[in-house]
Order: C-alpha cells, then sequence, then structure tokens
C-alpha cells in the first residue's frame, strides 16, 4: 500500500467520523447517544477480539477496564475540569489517554498471571478481576489499612452502589467513532505486520511459537495491555457522554455480552467484531421500543417455527450430501417452510382462548429474544458469522465481478 | 484475653464457633452446586453456565410442591396441622428428579449437537441458555412479588443449644439477688403509683422510689450482660443440621456410585481421556447425560435445601450469585475434582462467614475472588487438582 492510499484512508476516517455526527445531530437525544453507545460497543469488541480472538488468551472481564476508564476519567473531572480552563474536547483527549493508561495498567496486572494460567483458569482470573473491581468501587470510600492499625490512604469516594454523578457532560460523538475507527486500525494494521503473525502464533499453539523465538509472556501482556487502554478510553468517552455512571452498568453479564459480540462476529475478525457489536447492540434496543403486546399463540407459533428452521438447516448441513448451490438452496426454503408454519399455526394456536388471552410484553422478550438468537447463530454457525474471514477490497471486488489487475493483491 | 492485646475493634472471639457452624451450612449448598460445575467440566471440559439456572429452576420446584402439599399463600390462613418430615423428602425429590430433568434436556438440545465445535462457542451456548432460562423463566414463574417458601413446611424449627462455657456461680447468684431486688422495688413502686395522681407528677417520696427501681434494673442489666459475655453458647439451627446430615448422605451415595460402580468407572475414564474411553467401548453419550443427571440432581437438592432452610425470596436470578460462588469453589479445589470440589465451597463458606464476622461484610462477595486469585498464582491447578505440564 502506498501512502496515497493512506492518505486516502485516514481522510476518509475522519471523514467518516464527521459524518456520523451530523447525521445524529438531526435524530433526537436518546437515538445519538444510542449511536454513540454502539460506537462505544464497537470499539470494546474490537480491542475484546484482540484479547481473545487473535491472541486467544480467553479473557471474560472485559467490562473491568472498561470500568477502570470510566471511573477514573469521571474523578478526575470533576475534581480539576473547572481549575483547568481547558476546552471540553482537548480535555476529553487527555482523559482517554488517562483513561487508557490506569486500564493498561490493570491489564498488566490481569496479564501477567496469564503467564501461568490458561484457558479457562485465565477466564476465571479475569471474571474475579472483574467483580474485585466492582466490589471496590461499590465499597467506596474506604480506609486502606492493616487491620485497622496503620491507616495508609483513604480510597476516594466515587458514589459507592450509587452513581458517580455531576461528571461534566463532553459530548463528541465524531470522537467516540474516531476511537472505534483507530482501535480498529490499529487492529487490522498490527495483523499486517510481524508482531501480528506473533500474536496469531501465539493463539494458534504456544509451544511452537515458544520454539520459533517467539516471546510469548511478552505477547500476551502486550495483547492484554492494548486491549484495555482501548476499553479504557471508551470508558472515558461513556463517563463523559453520561455524565453519571453506576457500578451495575459493568456488571459481568456486560463482559459477557462483548464476549458474545466476538464470538458471534467470528472469533479473530474484526469486521465480524464490529458489525457483531453493533447488530447486538441494536437489537435489544429496538425490542426494547416494541411496546406491542405478543399473545401467547403467536409467541408459541414463532417459537415452534424457529425450532423448525433451525433444525431442517442442520439437516442440511450435516446429513443432505448436494451440491453447494442445493445446498444454499435447501437453506432458503428451510427457512421458507418454516415461515410459512409459524404464520399458519399463528392463526391456529390464536384460535385457543388460553393461548389468546396470555400477553407478553414485547419489551420483556427482548432479553428471550437475544438469547435465543445466541443460541441459534451457535447452532447453526459455531464458527461465528465472519468466521475468520474479512472486509477487504479484494473481497468486495471478486463479490462485483471486478478483475483484480494483479493476482499479488489476492489474499 | 486476645481481643484485648489486638486492636481489632469488631472482632468477638467468642462469636467464633458460631459463625464457623454457619459457615459450613452456607458450605454444604455451596459443595452440592459445585459438585455439578465439576463434573460436567471434568467430562465435557465445558464451564456450564446454565447450572445455576437449574439451580433456579430446582428452588422453583421446591416451591411449587410446597404450594402443592398445601402450604401456598392462599391456603396458609387456614392451616392448623404442622408439617411432618415426608413433606421435606417430597420436596427433595421433586426438586432432585426435575432438575435432572432439566439438566439432561440442556445437554441434549444445547450442549449436544456443538460437541465437535470449539470450546468457545459452547460456552457462548452456555451463556445463551442461561440467559434464556433467566429471562424466559422471568415470563411463566412467579416472580413479582418474590414468593418464598413457608418456614412452616419445615417441621424442624428452632436449634439446639449447646453450652460451651458457663458463667461463674458467683455471678449467678448476684443475678438471682439483683432480680429480687428489681422485683420488690418494682412492686414498691406500682404500689406508690396508686396513691400518686399520676405518673408524670410524683411526689418525693414517689421519685425516690422510682429511682431506687432504675437503679436496681441498671445493675441487674449490668450482670446480665456480663453473664452473657462469660457464658458460650453454641446455636446449631435444626434446620441447618438437617442440611448438613442430607448432603453427607448425598456425598457419600455420590462416592459409592463414582467409586464402586461400572457407571462410575466409566465416568472416571471419560474424564480421564474423553477420546480414548470412546475407543475402549463407554458410551460417552450415555455417561455425558449420567453426569448432567447425578450434577442437576444435586443442584436440586441444594436448591430445594437452601430455599427451603434459609428461606430467601425466589427470583428467576436466584441462581446467578450462588452459582459463580460455586463455580469459584470448584476452580479452588481443582476443577475436574470432586473432593476438591467440596474442600473448595467449605473453604470458600468458611472464608465468606470469617469475612463478616471480622466485620468486612461489604467484602464479602470479594473474599472469594480474592482466594481464588491468591491460590491459582501459587497452585494453578487448585488446591487438589494437579496441574499438567505440557509435554511436546
Amino acid at each position: 500500500m502506498n501512502w496515497g492510499v493512506r492518505a486516502v484512508s485516514i481522510v476518509a476516517a475522519v471523514g467518516f467520523c464527521f459524518l456520523i455526527q451530523t447525521v445524529s445531530l438531526g435524530f433526537g437525544a436518546d437515538i445519538q447517544r444510542l449511536i454513540a453507545l454502539a460506537g462505544l460497543y464497537v470499539t470494546l469488541a474490537v480491542s475484546l477480539n484482540l484479547i481473545n480472538g487473535i491472541t486467544g488468551q480467553f479473557s471474560i472481564g472485559h467490562a473491568a477496564f472498561y470500568m477502570i476508564g470510566a471511573y477514573t476519567t469521571g474523578y478526575l473531572s470533576i475534581q480539576f475540569l473547572k481549575n483547568s480552563g481547558m476546552p471540553g474536547p482537548v480535555w476529553l483527549l487527555l482523559m482517554m489517554l488517562a483513561g487508557a493508561i490506569m486500564a493498561s495498567l490493570a491489564g498488566l496486572v490481569v496479564g501477567l498471571p496469564s503467564l501461568r494460567l490458561k484457558g479457562d483458569y485465565l477466564a476465571i482470573v479475569t471474571l474475579g478481576f472483574g467483580e474485585i473491581v466492582r466490589i471496590i468501587v461499590v465499597n467506596s470510600p474506604f480506609d486502606v489499612s492493616f487491620f485497622g492499625v496503620f491507616k495508609f490512604f483513604t480510597f476516594p469516594n466515587l458514589g459507592g452502589a450509587y452513581a458517580l454523578d455531576k461528571i461534566p457532560a463532553i459530548r463528541e460523538l465524531w470522537l467516540i467513532w474516531l476511537l472505534a475507527v483507530v482501535c480498529i486500525a490499529v487492529c487490522r494494521n498490527l495483523l499486517k505486520t510481524a508482531h501480528g503473525l506473533a500474536f496469531l502464533s501465539v493463539r494458534e499453539d504456544e509451544v511452537a511459537s515458544l520454539a520459533m523465538g517467539v516471546n510469548v509472556t511478552r505477547i500476551k501482556v502486550t495483547a492484554f495491555m492494548i486491549g484495555s487502554a482501548f476499553a479504557g478510553a471508551a470508558g472515558a468517552l461513556l463517563a463523559h457522554y453520561e455524565t453519571s455512571i453506576l457500578p451495575s452498568t459493568f456488571a459481568m453479564d456486560v463482559s459477557f455480552i462483548i464476549l458474545t459480540m466476538v464470538v458471534l462476529g467470528g472469533t479473530g475478525s474484526i469486521t465480524g467484531s464490529a458489525l457483531a457489536a453493533i447488530t447486538l447492540f441494536a437489537l435489544p434496543e429496538v425490542l426494547r421500543r416494541n411496546k406491542e403486546p405478543v399473545t401467547g399463540g403467536t409467541f408459541l407459533a414463532i417459537v415452534i417455527g424457529v425450532i423448525a428452521a433451525v433444525v431442517l438447516i442442520r439437516w442440511f448441513q450435516n446429513e443432505y450430501h448436494g451440491s453447494k448451490n442445493k445446498k444454499t438452496a435447501g437453506y432458503f426454503a428451510s427457512v421458507a417452510a418454516s415461515a410459512i408454519v409459524a404464520f399458519g399455526l399463528t392463526f391456529a394456536l390464536n384460535a385457543i382462548p388460553a393461548l389468546h388471552d396470555k400477553a407478553f410484553e414485547g419489551s420483556k422478550l427482548r432479553m428471550v429474544i437475544f438469547a435465543g438468537s445466541l443460541i441459534i447463530v451457535m447452532l447453526i454457525r459455531p464458527e461465528g458469522v465472519f468466521a475468520h474471514h474479512e472486509f477487504s477490497w479484494t473481497w468486495l471486488k471478486k463479490v462485483l465481478r471486478i478483475k483484480p489487475k494483479s493476482e499479488a493483491l489476492a489474499t | 484475653m486476645v481481643h484485648q492485646l489486638l486492636p481489632i475493634a469488631a472482632v468477638d472471639f467468642n462469636t467464633l464457633p458460631q459463625q464457623l457452624v454457619l459457615g459450613i451450612g452456607i458450605g454444604a449448598v455451596y459443595a452440592l452446586v459445585a459438585l455439578g460445575y465439576t463434573m460436567v467440566y471434568g467430562v465435557l471440559k465445558l464451564i456450564n453456565f446454565a447450572h445455576a439456572e437449574v439451580f433456579m429452576l430446582g428452588a422453583y420446584t421446591a416451591l411449587f410442591t410446597a404450594w402443592y402439599l398445601g402450604f401456598s399463600p392462599q391456603s396458609l390462613q387456614a392451616l392448623e396441622r404442622e408439617s411432618s418430615w415426608l413433606n421435606l423428602l417430597i420436596m427433595l425429590l421433586a426438586s432432585m428428579v426435575i432438575c435432572a430433568i432439566i439438566g439432561v434436556i440442556i445437554e441434549r438440545f444445547a450442549y449436544r449437537p456443538m460437541r465437535s465445535q470449539p470450546r468457545i462457542a459452547i460456552l457462548i451456548t452456555a451463556i445463551g441458555v442461561s440467559l434464556l432460562l433467566q429471562y424466559g423463566g422471568a415470563l411463566f414463574l412467579p416472580v413479582s412479588p418474590p414468593p418464598s417458601i413457608d418456614e412452616r413446611v419445615n417441621p424442624y424449627r428452632g436449634a439446639y443449644t449447646i453450652t460451651l462455657s458457663r458463667p461463674s456461680d458467683r455471678l449467678l447468684g448476684q443475678k438471682e439477688e439483683l432480680e429480687r431486688q428489681y422485683q420488690e422495688s418494682n412492686v414498691a413502686f406500682e404500689k406508690q403509683l396508686e396513691k400518686e395522681k399520676s405518673r408524670f407528677d410524683l411526689s418525693p417520696q414517689g421519685i425516690a422510689l422510682r429511682n431506687a427501681k432504675q437503679e436496681a434494673e441498671r445493675a441487674l442489666r449490668k450482670v446480665t450482660d456480663e453473664i452473657a459475655a462469660s457464658g458460650r453458647e453454641l446455636k446449631l439451627p435444626r434446620g441447618q443440621m438437617i442440611m448438613l446430615g442430607a448432603t453427607l448422605i448425598l456425598m457419600l451415595i455420590l462416592r459409592h456410585l463414582v467409586l464402586y460402580t461400572r457407571t462410575g468407572r466409566a465416568m472416571r475414564a471419560a474424564s480421564h481421556d474423553f477420546d480414548t474411553a470412546s475407543l475402549m467401548g463407554i458410551s460417552v453419550d450415555k455417561i455425558v447425560t449420567v453426569t448432567f443427571i447425578i450434577g442437576s440432581a444435586l443442584a436440586g437438592a441444594g436448591a430445594m435445601m437452601q430455599a427451603t432452610f434459609i428461606g430467601t425470596p425466589l427470583t428467576t436470578f436466584y441462581g446467578v450469585s450462588l452459582g459463580v460462588k460455586a463455580f469459584v469453589a470448584a476452580v479452588l479445589g481443582g476443577i475436574g475434582n470432586i473432593p476438591g470440589a467440596v474442600l473448595g465451597a467449605m473453604v470458600l463458606a468458611i472464608a465468606e462467614t470469617l469475612v463478616v464476622w471480622a466485620d468486612g461484610s461489604k467484602w464479602k462477595d470479594a473474599i472469594a475472588f480474592v482466594i481464588l486469585i491468591a491460590v491459582l498464582l501459587f497452585k494453578p491447578g487448585g488446591l487438589l487438582g494437579s496441574s499438567k505440564v505440557e509435554k511436546v
């Protein structure tokens, strides 16, 4: 790639961020907030993908780094922003740096035990670390002392179980999306270098890469530090966007949701993580707005239809030995058939009074649909939607039947 | 006295044995749930996140069984008869059976189709099943207001009291004497009160009598406190004793099953090496099903006992925090190791009660993870587990 393409990419990226900002100004405040949060989730998912998907270190405590970034910068802004007299965006950039540094120090602390632990054990340590961070914030302020004898210092008041509020509001949508873009760019460019190959080799086989001269320890800790730094910067942006943050915003299930985004998008695929983050964030939000009650008959019919579709698709995947095109046609046919069955059943089941009278609120169903779609995607495509594929211009040209100019470009 | 030498403010060594008894009771439930995690992990190498939800459904099964047996909120006003041990047994068996069925269903339809897939995909499925049961359950189960099992279903309420050390005879004699004095002054004051106009407008004689009465009361209270401080009693709640006994019996059955039956041997073989076990003619599908049956039934037993004898209100998130702690207990003891899970659960529960005892109740939930990280740093395989060195 030459400098011209690079410059165009950078300009396009920054332009894209300002475009989002301009477009979102046309919507109400709640939609703007959703766009901002979607950007933060993209950052979180892509940065976890660096630890989890690319380096293969199983971390399920990513919300802890997000939390450290948010609380550090929230506290600093409350204390010092008024006196500093700095303009908002500059201060926000400074805070992003501060959040990133604090979170990456925490990443160092978590990364060090990863030298001894593997797989699920590491997962549990990261989970435990997340919980410890949350409990420390919930219990603040407290005195750090040796059994009440020697008092070292007092941990600052971070609002305890209630909110840390009155954080000065600095809402820069373009900065949020710029962070997401930068995060994607760093991960993508890392993979194109020799260092990036070292990350991948650690994921594939630790012992073999050790034998090839890769410093496995350093790679693991670096992955943790880079990943958590981005999460910390995202936390800084969240704190200044929301102006009030709660410990429960960063509970264990947030970590699980970020992990789900990574796995659902395809472990190791940056494109997948980013798109899955947007989709999975939007899905419950869209469902939350749906106030229309769903009758028991419709609900049951949809459940039966979905189960039928999953069973049929799995049959075509595992038992049917036709050509690729026939298989694809089979998938579409099974989806269509189950949709028709579900549609028919809706009328049949709603005729039963007991099912017709039982109604579910649409907003209460949102987490059920979320969990259901998780299981379904895992059942029919366990490697994630994008598997290990990435979006690239070469791929786009192939799809659009434009012949590449040279064979060397093909990846 | 130790606690006078150490400047630890809130630590009272007299209450320590009592706290330990409570800790062991909590540890029994942790152990039952941790066994399910550790057995499934041993065979499938899967963190079964849905196990906590199996526990939750077990608690609800116990609740519905209790309602069916006539202890529902509607029938309780008219209820006169006492419950019997048979009711408890029925609830226990119902929870265990229903949980076993749910565990098998989850394994058959969510985990088995994924078995050849990478482990992270199965893990995400487990998280999905867990979320589905939490939120889907909330659509059908009673959650608001959170119902709880009426304590009258348990005929064994109250506690056995064991006196560890009696207060000195001198103090007891003093107390008797002061009690007599207090009664006398009280009677005298009441007699005087009849002559007075009102309780708030006393003659000088009345005031003197009142002061004498208050003096006697104060002295009596002081001696009573002294007696309470010097005498040590151990209260053994009868419900918790049943819990411990039942857990012990279940553990013995489990031990017999795992060590001395063909199924148990097959289970241990599958846990040791899944692929080789299947080559040796072990039907691994059957073994996985049996593992889920045993693990889920134990969780059901734990859920029934927790919901009945401790009696916290039920929601569909009932299992979440306990599930995480039980899993931490399993890892602490060395995951895949059955005695390790029990040991880890006991260590964890006792550590938690000790933290509460030392006036750190707000750190109660953190201590589990602190111990876990500390142990894993020095012994990466857990307390009883062996960490294998990878050989090339």
